[in-house]
């Protein structure tokens, strides 16, 4: 159970995280002179998103047992 | 799981809500229940040291390049890079007046990130160490109350957090906006804490993982992850100090204006006069 749980995590934050990154190879490609910024803005995007995931990884799933 | 005594909360029944009691070095010290899963105390202090003593060893090989004119030697443009990208981050976020930041948001940056550089070249690091992590949220919660009490006085610091400021028959309301931006402020110390001890020992976790796969042939294939685990070294230090620049921002919004600006503002973002040294 504990397995399915971390499963259907791992399934929303790698969509999370592949959405970030689309859209920042869009913006990437439609302004090239911009990249640097997007880069930060990319990062700073995908640490939140990672933050949720941790967080169920220790606090959630732990606790179970 | 219950209480105590009748009546009495004990800590255990809180630290059950969150399995992190075992990373947490305060967990050996109760009765065993869950020992401490990191370092001891004392081994926790060497790494500690060491991290103290390769900044130190940084900014003294930098302090020899210094000069008015132009710096010399790697240490010292380093460092002028570190000062011009912290400052960079402190006044694009908090304003002009983000300049008496700096000092505090650098020694953050250095700390976590030598912390994260040596957990790369070692499997426990002080940031690998929940305990350490927590620290330092706390002192960066804590340095944000402060200075938010510095800039609006310790009364208009707590009412910043009643929000905006509604009629009388609203009250209720008021008190619920309340008492979700204290929880909200006391959360900020676990997210911050746990976004770094997640990515770092979970570096560690990881390498252990994959070189489960390898043991046998005595190949330590955790080692591949290193360019993965250096890209989150860099970004959770960049992280730590940006959201504490953010948290800054939110309680100095133009707080502190008057006094502080004498000759602060000179310049176009090198300090003295110094000017960068051109990039080999």
């Amino acid at each position: 159970m504990i397995g399915l749980s971390l499963g259907l995590a791992v399934i929303g934050v790698s969509l999370g995280l592949g959405l970030i990154g689309f859209s920042a190879m869009q913006g990437m490609s439609r302004q090239p002179e911009a990249i640097g910024k997007m880069q930060t803005a990319m990062l700073i995007a995908m640490a939140f998103v990672e933050l949720v995931f941790l967080l169920t990884v220790f606090v959630g799933a732990g606790s179970f047992k | 799981m219950g209480a105590s005594e009748a009546g009495v909360v004990d800590v255990n029944l809180i630290m059950d809500l969150f399995s992190l009691k075992g990373f947490l070095a305060a967990a050996s010290e109760h009765g065993g229940e869950a020992t401490h899963h990191g370092l001891s105390f004392v081994g926790l202090a060497v790494y500690i040291i060491l991290t103290i003593a390769i900044i130190f060893a940084f900014l003294s090989a930098a302090r020899k390049g210094f000069s008015p004119t132009v710096f010399k030697g790697r240490a010292a443009q380093w460092s002028e890079q570190l000062y011009l990208f912290i400052e960079n981050l402190c006044v694009g976020i908090i304003g002009p007046h983000g300049r008496r930041y700096i000092p505090f948001i650098i020694t953050l940056w250095l700390v976590v990130f030598t912390s994260n550089f040596v957990s790369l070249f070692s499997s426990s690091a002080p940031t690998a160490d929940l305990s350490f992590d927590l620290a330092l949220a706390f002192i960066s919660v804590a340095y944000v109350q402060y200075e938010g009490s510095r800039a609006n006085g310790v009364l208009g610091h707590i009412t910043h957090f009643s929000g905006p400021k509604l009629s009388i028959a609203l009250l209720p309301i008021t008190l619920m906006i309340f008492m979700i931006e204290v929880l909200s402020e006391l959360m900020k110390n676990v997210s911050l804490s746990l976004r770094i001890f997640g990515n770092v020992d979970g570096g560690h976790r990881a390498a252990d993982a994959v070189t489960e796969l390898t043991k046998a042939y005595y190949i330590a294939a955790g080692s591949f992850l290193l360019p993965i685990k250096l890209l989150t070294v860099v970004v959770q230090a960049l992280i730590f100090c940006l959201l504490t620049c953010v948290y800054i921002s939110l309680v100095t919004s133009h707080g502190d204006d008057h006094g502080d600006i004498h000759g602060d503002d000179h310049g176009d973002g090198t300090h003295g006069d110094a000017t960068p040294a051109p990039a080999h």
